[in-house]
């Protein structure tokens, strides 16, 4: 005999809207890739090397990560199903964006 | 121009100028034969804070975060205005006929030809 649920146990489904969730994903895209070149950019131009450009990347990173905290409010509920998923997201792409950066800038600026 | 487009100009001219102090401070030490080791703090200061000023800058210019709970954006909506379907729209009505002031036409013809 099965055991029966109680209703307490069982959350409410929350219905999401689908193109307001495609429209959060592409604005924090489009900051991720900027926030990428950019601090690329910058570690170019502070001329670091090898581990401290990466520690400098995750940095940014979290940098990025509170400031979109502090964009979206006390309730990041309303826009963001996990807020994990808004640190990770996107994570080796902006790395490769950042490297090409890094590697740019560090060039103009300190080898030639 | 509102203040985020006049942050990110900023940012990026100071970023720009962080980057020529850079290069001047690797010439100066190439000419007088010193070795490089780290960058003096105001560049530094400089770059970061310029990065910080650019990140938030493009941030608020990249959109508005819309609400992701589906009926989230239809609370807002007066009942006037979800309620308005023009298919249903009625510019006739059979009623019409019971006013007194209702002048009988005789039929699709009068339309057609009305000059």
């Amino acid at each position: 005999m099965s055991v029966p649920l109680k209703k307490e146990n069982v959350p409410e489904p929350i219905a999401y809207s689908e193109a307001a969730l495609r429209n959060n994903a592409n604005v924090l895209e489009y900051c991720r890739t900027s926030m990428s070149a950019l601090s690329g950019s910058t570690a170019g131009v502070l001329g670091l090397t090898a581990l401290n450009g990466f520690a400098f990347y995750m940095f940014s990173v979290v940098i990025l990560w509170v400031m979109f905290m502090i964009k979206a409010g006390p309730n990041w509920q309303k826009y963001y199903v996990s807020r994990q998923s808004l640190l990770t997201h996107g994570f080796l792409g902006g790395l490769c964006t950042y490297v090409l950066f890094w590697t740019f800038i560090y060039g103009m600026v300190h080898v030639y | 121009m509102s203040f985020p487009k006049v942050l990110l100009t900023v940012g990026f001219i100071s970023l720009f100028h962080s980057a020529f102090s850079a290069a001047q401070h690797r010439s100066y030490l190439r000419i007088t034969s010193q070795e490089f080791t780290t960058l003096p703090l105001d560049i530094v200061i400089q770059a970061v804070g310029s990065l910080f000023a650019v990140m938030w800058g493009v941030m608020c210019i990249a959109g508005n975060l819309r609400e992701i709970q589906a009926a989230a954006e239809l609370n807002n909506i007066a009942w006037e205005t979800q309620m308005n379907v023009p298919s249903f729209y009625m510019f006739n009505h059979r009623l019409r006929a019971m006013e007194s002031s209702y002048i009988p036409t005789s039929g699709k013809g009068d339309l057609e030809n009305l000059e």
